[in-house]
């Protein structure tokens, strides 16, 4: 399917951006963390935003509209997260992005949506009108190829626990639940996560036990959180706070584009300092009796 | 977060394991080198000598171990084993070896007299079928038992100087696989005749094959049982027994046989690389989660967690996730969970430090790769009792309470990497800084904690002598470690390979 991608030599670690010392750190709900190590001599994360891009073809065509966002926002305040349909997805829509503004005290007007769009206006346009009165607390939205305006926007509500809530998709005819989610330790909360995790319509674990282990994965087990969503056609879990070697090894299961797994490989070093997070939709393909990934996705900040 | 389950450790300083070339004239379809055979190199001479010789000071080992490759195959064996022996720093002189070569009496009997006191033979078939059939070779397991049946026989006699105060200790070693899964029992059988000391059984760990292509990963429905059985005849028979790599709440009453101790291995750092990482759905419930390393990420992906067999001890101490590998423990009979080595040596580095500053030293850990000072600093007697200039008090109950923590952290110094400070031996940083919101009423506890870390580190500056190592195996990496790869045999070559003949049917 590759063969619309950028060929890997053509690919220079021009896309690398050094780190600052005014760099700030956040995981892909915007919560601050230490970096693992000194960051002096280190790469942002926004490099591999930029680099899967450039892999697509589609530097170009967002270095613009992103660079503003960015500059809106803040630095280091949007969460990116780069998708991956697969290898066996056609190439033009193997590759695509969504955006994450975080406003959950509703104290950013930078980051309501209002205000991102009119950041993005110049660009593309956001259709749904969403009142600003609605509690969401984080809002996203996909950037594909040829993405012209944005016409689904992702609202997030939390309730009582902000570790848990619904997201909802909202199109300028309607809005409809889209999922709902949990966030939890993964050792500490294991008799709550087995429990959320099985409680599924779409993997039927009991007729399998090493179901779980495809899904849960060992590999990426050692991370500092869970996040375990019910979708409407899949179930999808997510690894928070992972190395850059467990990420590299994520990008290899699931076969992400070779020249992306290289540009992390080759500059492992210089995302050693930070904690990456990652998402693997899933369900069970009754015709080829395996696991099937729709979607899986890696993030870090702009 | 990452826990020391992502990694192998070594974790019995006690013992030091030096490996030579990688040789074997066995083929053993599990080998965990089998990637680096002919190609990882030995310990040099210079650092094997320089180890001994740091011994014969610091009295750090007990124990030197070789192994490889197949040790019985390195030509300057005798000349490793003299070195060791003259310097009369080590208790014992262990071999770890397959057994063919000392089907040969005479090179036995060598070996003894030339004070090797332990031997570590690997014997993973009942019977010749079975253990010819993993090794490969034809007739390994009649040589392995000859080998043993020397050994046996050279107990207690006197040795070419006339000695006889030195015994000869045989322990084996056996890998679990589906291939002798179900003759485990019948294993114990088979040794007995020599009176082994030990017996040893290792789960099997795949290094490369992770996807286990080779079907050699036993399931623990059947690998439980059996092993079960075999712990059982052993300990009937008196023999003593160790198991690596299967979780401790699997072994029933043989949960104490569990040992996933490692000694300190000089080797080609690469070999780390390939280990397999270990993880456990209960890790954070169980009592012994942090000896027992669970299940091998290869298991998991191929049998699942078994999360419906693995049932955790309960937790009697509160669980954290442990950043910075096992603690430095011993094999010395008795002491399982002994104190670590030259712990007054490390202690003294940073003594007095923690109360100036109305603070604790809570825990010294020593591992491969840091030594690691926690710091806690407890709330004030409350800003109750201070006078200015005064050290402030600890109050116990408070100090559960409301308790921050800090950790210096001790690396080998390397002036390439950043630190915070470096002293002659080491690279100085902090951190893991725990709970500081929670020192109430403490607005200055960031200050203090400060304070604190910079006296610490600077307290090491001062008292560090130079030399203070962690870790033995500097030097092997890199392309020096590794020999030559012959050219892949991929390689075209000058005549043309034969045209295939066309096939005779086809359907298209």
């Amino acid at each position: 399917m590759t063969q619309d991608l950028a060929p890997p030599h053509s690919l220079l670690p021009r896309d690398l951006v050094d780190a600052t010392a005014d760099d700030r750190y956040f995981d892909y709900c915007l919560e601050p963390y230490r970096p693992r190590r000194p960051t002096a001599g280190k790469a942002r994360a926004e490099s591999l935003l930029w680099h899967s891009l450039r892999v697509a073809g589609q530097l170009d065509a967002w270095r613009a509209p992103l660079a503003a966002v960015q500059t809106h926002v803040g630095r280091d305040l949007t969460v990116w997260g780069v998708k991956w349909a697969g290898p066996e997805a056609p190439a033009t829509d193997a590759l695509w992005w969504e955006l994450y503004f975080y406003d959950p005290q509703k104290r950013s007007p930078e980051a309501t949506i209002d205000a991102v769009g009119r950041a993005l206006r110049p660009f593309l346009e956001l259709r749904p009108q969403i009142a600003e009165t609605t509690p969401y607390m984080m809002f996203s939205f996909d950037l594909r190829r040829g993405t012209t305006a944005i016409s689904e926007l992702n609202l997030y509500l939390t309730g009582q626990r902000a570790h848990a809530g619904r997201a909802y998709r909202a199109r300028p005819d309607g809005i409809e639940l889209d999922n709902t989610y949990r966030f939890m330790e993964p050792k500490r909360e294991i008799d709550e996560v087995l429990p959320l995790l099985r409680s599924s319509v779409f993997v039927d674990y009991a007729v399998d036990r090493r179901r779980l282990g495809q899904v849960l994965i060992p590999e990426l087990f050692a991370c500092k959180k869970v996040c375990i969503a019910h979708k409407r056609t899949c179930d999808a879990i997510y690894f928070s706070g992972i190395t850059v070697e467990q990420l590299l090894w994520f990008l290899r299961r699931f076969c992400y584009p070779a020249a992306m797994v290289d540009f992390v490989d080759r500059h492992q070093a210089r995302f050693e300092h930070l904690w990456f997070d990652v998402g693997i939709d899933y369900r069970w393909d009754h015709a080829r009796d395996a696991l099937a990934f729709p979607k899986t996705s890696f993030y870090g900040t702009l | 977060m990452q826990s020391y389950k992502g990694r192998f450790e070594p974790t019995r300083f006690e013992d030091l394991t030096v490996t030579v070339d990688f040789h074997c004239h066995s083929a053993c379809r599990f080998c965990i080198v089998q990637e680096g055979m002919n190609r990882y190199r030995g310990v040099p001479w210079e650092l094997y000598t320089r180890a001994v010789d740091d011994n014969r000071h610091q009295r750090r080992y007990r124990r030197v171990t070789f192994t490889g490759g197949e040790v019985t195959l390195e030509p300057r064996l005798f000349e490793y084993i003299d070195y060791a022996r003259r310097s009369g720093s080590f208790e014992h002189i262990r071999l770890q070896t397959n057994g063919r070569r000392l089907a040969d009496p005479a090179f036995a009997r060598r070996l003894v007299d030339a004070g090797v006191d332990e031997y570590f033979v690997s014997l993973h078939g009942h019977d010749a079928a079975t253990q010819d059939h993993i090794s490969q070779r034809k007739g390994s397991f009649d040589e392995a038992i000859a080998g043993l049946r020397n050994l046996a026989d050279l107990r207690g006699r006197a040795d070419l100087r006339g000695r006889t105060d030195h015994d000869v200790c045989l322990m084996t070693n056996t890998v679990l696989t589906t291939l002798n899964v179900p003759t485990l029992a019948a294993l114990v059988d088979t040794v007995r005749p020599f009176s082994p000391t030990r017996m040893e059984w290792w789960n099997y760990l795949p290094m490369e094959d992770y996807a286990d292509e080779r079907d050699l990963l036993a399931p623990m429905e059947t690998l439980v049982p059996s092993l079960r059985e075999a712990l059982t005849r052993a300990q009937a028979y008196g023999i003593e027994t160790a198991v690596k790599y299967v979780p401790r709440c699997l072994l029933g009453e043989h949960a104490a046989c569990q040992d996933n101790t490692q000694p300190d291995v000089v080797i080609v750092e690469e070999f780390y690389d390939k280990y397999p990482k270990f993880a456990c759905l209960y890790e954070a419930k169980c009592e012994h989660s942090e000896a027992c390393l669970g299940l091998h990420h290869p298991y998991i992906s191929k049998f699942g967690w078994e999360d419906d067999r693995l049932r955790p001890y309960r937790r009697t101490t509160p669980w954290h996730e442990p950043e910075y590998g096992p603690r430095v423990g011993s094999d010395r009979p008795g002491e399982g969970s002994a104190e670590i080595i030259e712990p007054s040596r490390w202690t003294a580095l940073v003594e007095g430090v923690a109360p100036r500053h109305g603070a604790m030293l809570e825990e010294v850990i020593v591992q491969r790769r840091a030594c690691v000072f926690r710091f806690s600093l407890a709330e004030r007697d409350t800003e109750r009792d201070t006078d200015p200039g005064t050290a402030p008090k600890i109050d116990p109950n408070a100090a559960h309470r409301h308790v921050a923590s800090v950790d210096v952290v001790l690396e080998a110094r390397d002036d390439r990497k950043p630190a915070l400070v470096r002293s002659r031996s080491f690279n100085l940083y902090y951190r893991n800084i725990q709970n500081i919101h929670d020192l109430r009423p403490a607005p200055d506890a960031k200050a203090r904690l400060s304070a604190l870390v910079e006296d610490a580190v600077r307290t090491v500056v001062e008292r560090d002598p130079g030399g203070m190592l962690l870790d033995r195996r500097k030097g092997l990496t890199g392309p020096q470690a590794l020999r030559r790869q012959p050219r892949s045999r991929s390689t075209p070559k000058p005549t043309p390979e034969p045209t295939p003949e066309p096939p005779t049917t086809g359907s298209g």
